[in-house]
């Protein structure tokens, strides 16, 4: 019984409940964005709005509000942080493609998991760099980023690298390469060290 | 610790003489520290690199042309800030809670509304210098490349209106909701209202259109024929202007209105000053829906318009110095010599004849809005088959579209304007002649271009088909009238000349037969 | 009296944290004592006008706080250190105490001379360019009374300020506390007993959000004759009147 009562002591100090409320959001927004009719450019960008916002609700639980007193505690810790980063993002991708079901989803299943771990991936370097509280700075530049490279496809010069990986179409390996190798530079980032949190700063709230 | 020190009275009374002065000074002093503190600064590096990936390299890789460059900093800057402003703007306006200062903060003598605003202004005004910096670069290398005309400050008051506003909105959001969640959901969610805002759009009557990255007609993109010929209308980017001068008001007087913020008179004006603002915010909306596209292909909003704007711009147009004088509107001197080399070929055998264009003359184009978001444009004057003299035409950059290199725009310059330059004179019309035909097609194809139904042809020299190519005369293979055409191109350019300078009259009269073609 | 409180409580929900305490106190050294939980902090921080009283008379250096106004005028006066003082871990000590003083409006020609001789009076003027986020946990409490003293106030409330100083600074910090209580009222709440006997004229002891004991230090420790749990003749008292006020 430690074990789970353990998870679920962690899950709540990391505001986990939130950010599944936060994600769930986003797919009930997703899902009735998707009621709507959308042009071929609006089809493509709002799921990857959704997919930000969704991936940032997961980074967000990054921070952790005990600082020194929890990295000391024990050896679980690192197992604790990716469990529930693992978890959080397949959630994510789970309610996103659950809420594109039935509706015009472009890209599908395939392009919610490239997009959501990859997104979460900055968002977990920017924890593990700048603290778990700044963890969404890099997602939200990148969205803007991703979002243009989408609109270059029809107005020229075109941004085609893979590191713009939602530009590019599911089943592009070099874009779900890139996604795949932040995601896991992310998580091992996180797992390891957990996000940076200074001395003296004050837990996130 | 020390505790014997003689210590400075320090506001024991209220100062009465230079009060407004010693406001402003502590203000600046807070703004001071503030600015020494400001998550916005940390995030400078995101939102110049955004400038630089999605407006700065958009924009020089288009045309020259200070229209296109305004418009593209609009759309382009205010995407490019007002995410990370917000994001900013809401992580600041949450930092008392997340450091635990309220107690502190709370029991101090200054009131809450005027501590909230320095932490606001400190966010707005790194945003607002790195923007202004940026301008400064796009603007700054477009002054060098484009030799006439000047910048257009409107679009960019309109993007440096939207950074307070934006930051406005995420230290509004801060302030309610200070949560870990708070920053990242208020940035993508000003992310999300700039994008959905454009995608409910539908004709120019939209006052959706008060969305700040819109510049004109959301459909057509930004064109290079607007405000060149015509001055710019800046109808729209003053109702944009007004609605996010509102916004910003409104929500920075919200601040001083909880109960304790302030003292109750400044309370009143607080209350006051949203309402006002929020009726200035209601009334640029209103005036966006009134707004139609005008033919010079901006938004012309009734009660904001200035008919002067509807005035020609004057101009000493440009020209080359081929046979034929090309000339531009000096908006496009940088075109000159890719359009005269483009057409000088032809422009040579052209020459002296008896109904050749003395000059050739850039002309405006005018924009009708057609069902929907569908925008028609189309050359303002006669074009080519115009009055006898001068010729007019419209270079290609004047549309909306992709960029061009020059090689694209020669071809579709005279794939657009060679035939019918051509028809012009040898009268090569409905029911003309098969000399005339056979007369049509040799000129042009010793001009170098390819006839695009002569299959043997494809792939060689500059591309003469695309939607936008005139009509080739038709000369069938096989028939009298290809053999002529074939002949007659073959001769050397100055006896072809010279008999044209013969014969052009009987040519165009119908009395010359394919048979009598030299 | 720059302090009177007649009958003032507050409610957090169900829990009444100060159940109707009187209080009045002039300029000098005001220690207040009190078990966890007694209604210390609460009490200060009604003082402080941090929160509104739920009921009662508080009057603050002659005026009501209850009114924006003459809030203003007290805050303008008033210094303020919490139990557990937050901080910008960014901001080096100088620029948290300027920050405070900017806030505490007192006039910018002055703002300089008086962060400095804050800093100084707690000893930290060597560290005044340091971060807040490099200071040790007593740095911090320092740093904390020197944005408290900053304004020379004429009403000082401390919560707990020798938490986490080391017994040097203790009685450097008596001492200030001594000269500070010449010109104002200061108000010290205190677990350490020690601290009150040897800085304070006046002392009250708190109990279940009432004042169960207003005297002088002297008084408290001659209400613990005969007690045997406590080191010190005022910790005996102080265990005295407590058992006196739950039996």
């Amino acid at each position: 019984m430690t074990g789970p009562r353990l998870l679920r002591l962690y899950a709540a100090g990391r505001r986990v409940p939130l950010a599944l409320l936060s994600t769930a959001v986003c797919a009930t927004g997703l899902r009735i964005a998707l009621l709507r009719h959308w042009d071929a450019y609006g089809a493509l960008q709002l799921p990857l709005i959704f997919e930000a916002a969704a991936a940032v609700s997961v980074t967000a639980t990054a921070a952790s509000p005990f600082g020194e007193p929890e990295r000391v505690a024990g050896r679980l810790l690192p197992y604790l942080r990716a469990a529930v980063t693992v978890a959080l993002t397949a959630a994510a991708v789970g309610l996103l493609t659950a809420a594109g079901t039935g509706g015009h989803l472009s890209g599908g299943t395939l392009d919610v998991l490239r997009n959501v771990a990859g997104i979460t991936g900055i968002g977990l370097l920017c924890a593990a760099v700048l603290g778990g509280g700044l963890s969404w700075t890099g997602p939200t530049g990148y969205l803007v980023a991703a979002v243009y490279a989408l609109y270059t496809q029809w107005h020229p010069p075109v941004l085609a690298t893979p590191w713009l990986w939602p530009a590019r179409p599911p089943h592009d390996l070099g874009g779900a390469l890139c996604a795949g190798l932040l995601f896991g530079c992310g998580l091992a980032a996180v797992t390891v060290r957990g996000a940076r949190d200074r001395i003296g700063d004050p837990a996130a709230a | 610790m020390t505790a014997a020190t003689a210590a400075p009275a320090a506001g024991r009374t209220r100062p009465t003489a230079g009060r407004a002065g010693q406001a402003a000074l502590a203000g600046l002093r807070m703004l001071r520290l503030e600015l020494r503190h400001n998550a916005m600064a940390w995030l400078l590096p995101v939102a110049i690199g955004l400038f630089w990936l999605t407006t700065y390299r958009r924009d020089m890789a288009g045309p020259p042309l200070w229209n296109l460059r305004a418009a593209g900093l609009q759309t382009g800057s205010v995407l490019d800030f007002a995410v990370p402003v917000t994001g900013a703007a809401a992580w600041m306006a949450s930092r008392e809670a997340r450091h635990r200062v309220t107690d502190q903060v709370t029991v101090t003598a200054r009131p809450r509304w005027v501590r909230l605003l320095a932490v606001w202004a400190a966010t707005t005004v790194w945003a607002m210098a790195a923007y202004l910096g940026c301008l400064a670069v796009l603007y700054g290398v477009t002054a060098h490349q484009v030799g006439w005309g000047g910048p257009l400050w409107w679009p960019a008051a309109v993007a440096g209106a939207s950074v307070p506003a934006f930051s406005a909105l995420g230290f509004a959001v801060g302030t309610l909701l200070p949560s870990r969640f708070t920053a990242p959901s208020a940035a993508i969610a000003a992310f999300f209202l700039l994008a959905l805002s454009t995608d409910l759009i539908n004709g120019s009557h939209s006052a959706w259109q008060i969305a700040p990255i819109v510049t004109g007609p959301w459909d057509q993109g930004p064109a290079g024929g607007v405000a060149t010929f015509y001055p710019f209308a800046p109808d729209l980017s003053i109702a944009q202007v007004m609605f996010l001068a509102g916004i910003t008001l409104a929500l920075l007087a919200a601040l001083a209105l909880p109960a304790g913020s302030a003292g109750r008179r400044v309370r009143a004006a607080a209350a006051g000053l949203v309402c006002t603002a929020l009726l200035a915010a209601g009334a640029a909306v209103g005036l966006a829906s009134t707004g139609t596209m005008n033919a010079q292909g901006v938004i012309d909003i009734p009660a904001l318009h200035n008919a002067a704007e509807d005035r020609p711009i004057r101009f000493t147009p440009v020209c080359s110095h081929t046979a034929i004088p090309v000339c531009l509107n000096p908006a496009y001197s940088g075109y000159l010599s890719v359009t005269a080399d483009a057409l000088a070929p032809l422009l040579d055998q052209l020459a002296g004849l008896p109904s050749a264009p003395t000059r050739l003359l850039q002309e405006a184009v005018t924009f009708r809005q057609d069902s929907g978001n569908e925008v028609e444009i189309r050359p303002a004057g006669p074009g080519i088959g115009g009055a006898a003299g001068s010729a007019s035409f419209v270079l290609p950059v004047q549309f909306p579209g992709p960029s061009r290199t020059p090689a694209q725009l020669a071809g579709q310059l005279v794939g657009a304007y060679a035939p019918d330059l051509v028809a012009r004179v040898v009268e090569d019309r409905a029911g003309a002649s098969q000399a005339q035909n056979a007369v049509a097609r040799a000129l042009l194809t010793a001009a170098g271009l390819h006839d695009p139904a002569d299959a043997s042809a494809a792939g060689n020299g500059p591309p003469t088909g695309g939607p936008d190519a005139g009509p080739w005369p038709v000369v069938t293979p096989g028939t009298p009238a290809y053999a002529a055409s074939e002949r007659f191109a073959a001769l050397p350019e100055a006896a072809r000349h010279a008999w044209l300078v013969r014969n052009l009259a009987a040519l165009r009269a119908g009395r010359i037969t394919p048979e009598q073609l030299p | 009296m720059n302090i009177e409180i007649d009958g003032l409580t507050r409610c957090f929900g169900s829990v009444e944290a100060v159940a109707g305490v009187d209080l009045k106190a002039g300029p000098g050294v005001f220690g207040l004592l009190g078990p966890n939980g007694a209604g210390k902090t609460s009490l200060l921080r009604m003082m402080a006008t941090a929160v509104p009283p739920s009921s009662g008379r508080l009057r603050l250096l002659g005026r009501d706080p209850g009114g924006y106004g003459p809030r203003r005028e007290i805050r303008r006066r008033l210094g303020y250190l919490p139990q557990n003082p937050g901080h910008y871990p960014g901001f080096t000590v100088a620029e948290y105490v300027e920050y405070v003083a900017l806030l505490k409006e007192v006039p910018p020609a002055r703002i300089r001379a008086a962060v400095a001789t804050a800093i100084e009076r707690v000893e930290l003027g060597d560290r005044r360019k340091s971060r807040m986020r490099t200071l040790s946990g007593g740095m911090l409490r320092r740093a904390g009374i020197a944005q408290a003293i900053v304004n020379e106030p004429e009403l000082l409330l401390l919560d707990e300020p020798t938490a986490g100083l080391d017994p040097e600074q203790r009685v450097a910090f008596r001492t200030l506390l001594r000269d500070l209580g010449q010109r104002a009222t200061v108000v010290v709440s205190t677990h350490l007993v020690e601290d009150v006997a040897a800085a304070c004229a006046q002392v009250a002891l708190m109990d279940r959000g009432r004042i169960v004991f207003h005297g002088t230090p002297d008084g408290l420790a001659a209400r613990g004759a005969g007690q045997h749990a406590g080191d010190t003749p005022i910790e005996r008292g102080y265990s005295a009147v407590l058992a006196q006020a739950r039996s």
